[in-house]
């Protein structure tokens, strides 16, 4: 008898798909949009430059400065999508340079800490690990009211755990578990890279989520 | 009086005339393209201050993409996009908001908004009046281009 993809393996693959096209899509705004709207951009200050009149030289600096915006913009989101670092550079960097932006976006301050020797994932991995983390720091900016937030990644020789610590508003679990599917797909995604997720949450408190990655 | 204070005081009098619970202003950086919140009154943190209004996201980021008000009524029903996307009404915990763009030389350059943390619409008599705050801070914010 032919054997059955079983639930998991489907969960995987439709993940995986999802996050090539994502990534796709990331790379065409980064290196295809965004370049090409580069090539405007100074094509533009060379034409402010060559421009006389007054009024003219306004309205070229003007589009210019849009171009610009735009420009910045598509970075901003081709990062939040899949940060060309996750690729390249791995996990901590990626995460460093989406910090940067979650905290210019939301205001809230992150403060990252690592110990230990980072080691390289397959990318399955560093992407799973990198959208729980955005998850988590999502709810962060989205449910608990507060200013700030702790992130911790210990890279051990058998395994790499990620915390992600918040002392905000808290929740009531049952209630939030039920509320939406958020908590549920991290933890989904965790276990299909055969890792582990915790809560914990107390109302008036804060919130924790752990990440746990066995290396085998 | 110096510019800065003029500017902050506008901020706190709309406050005080309309009864708002949040009254920010946005403003382009002299330098590139940022715009940042410099100013805000009756804010509940200091989020504001760190935050860089994305350009076409969320409220702020519309009414400088667009140069045309906005209003958000119930946040976050009925919205345009995430909540996600919309950080000073997450920052501030605001349920309604009224913007406006501040123009300089013709092109949009700054937001006002006014918000609430109750999702109680302002009226036309107050949109009015932030909407004249918006001119006259236009008069003010030219010395700090
Ligand atoms: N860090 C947090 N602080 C406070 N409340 C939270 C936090 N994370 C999650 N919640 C609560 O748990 C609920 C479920 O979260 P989630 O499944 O991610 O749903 P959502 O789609 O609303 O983000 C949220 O609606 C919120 O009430
Ligand atoms: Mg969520």
């Amino acid at each position: 008898m032919e054997r059955q993809p079983d639930k998991n393996e489907i969960s995987s693959y439709i993940i995986q798909s999802q996050e090539e096209e994502i990534k796709r899509i990331a790379l065409e705004l980064h290196e295809g949009v965004g370049q090409t709207l580069y090539s405007l951009y100074t094509g533009m200050q060379f034409i402010g430059n060559a421009v006389e009149q007054d009024e003219m030289k306004g309205y070229v600096s003007d589009m210019a400065e849009l171009l610009e915006k735009t420009i910045q913009e598509i970075r901003l989101l081709a990062v939040e999508l899949h940060p060309p670092t996750l690729t390249t550079l791995g996990l901590l960097p990626a995460m460093k340079s989406y910090l940067k932006l979650y905290t210019s976006t939301y205001g809230i301050e992150v403060e990252l800490e690592t110990s230990g020797k980072e080691v390289p994932l397959e990318e399955r991995q560093r992407i799973t690990l990198f959208r729980v983390c955005q998850e988590a720091l999502a709810n962060i900016a989205r449910y608990a009211d507060t200013v700030k937030a702790e992130m911790t990644f210990t890279w051990q020789f058998d395994h790499l755990s990620i915390i992600i610590k918040d002392k905000g508003r808290g929740f009531d679990k049952d209630k939030g578990w039920h509320q939406s599917t958020g908590l549920a797909a991290m933890r989904e995604r965790m276990h299909l890279i055969g890792g582990e997720w915790h809560l914990s949450t107390k109302i008036g408190e804060g919130t924790v989520v752990e990440l746990y990655l066995p290396f085998i | 009086m110096n510019q800065s204070f003029e500017i902050a005081h506008m901020c706190e009098s709309i406050l005080s005339k309309i009864a708002t619970d949040f009254v920010g202003l946005a403003l382009q950086n002299r330098e590139g393209p940022d715009v940042r919140w410099h100013y805000a009154a009756g804010n509940s943190n200091d989020k504001y201050k760190k935050i860089t209004v994305r350009y076409g996201k969320g409220i702020a980021g519309k009414v400088i993409s667009t140069g045309s008000p906005i209003t958000v009524n119930n946040f976050p029903d009925n919205i345009y996009g995430k909540a996600l996307e919309y950080p000073i009404m997450l920052a501030e915990k605001l349920l309604y908001a009224y913007a406006v763009p501040i123009f300089y030389k013709g092109a949009p350059k700054g937001v006002l908004l006014v918000g609430r943390r109750t999702n109680k619409p302002i009226n036309e008599g107050e949109q009015n009046i932030v909407r004249q705050a918006a001119l006259s801070l236009e008069g003010m914010i030219s010395g700090l281009f």
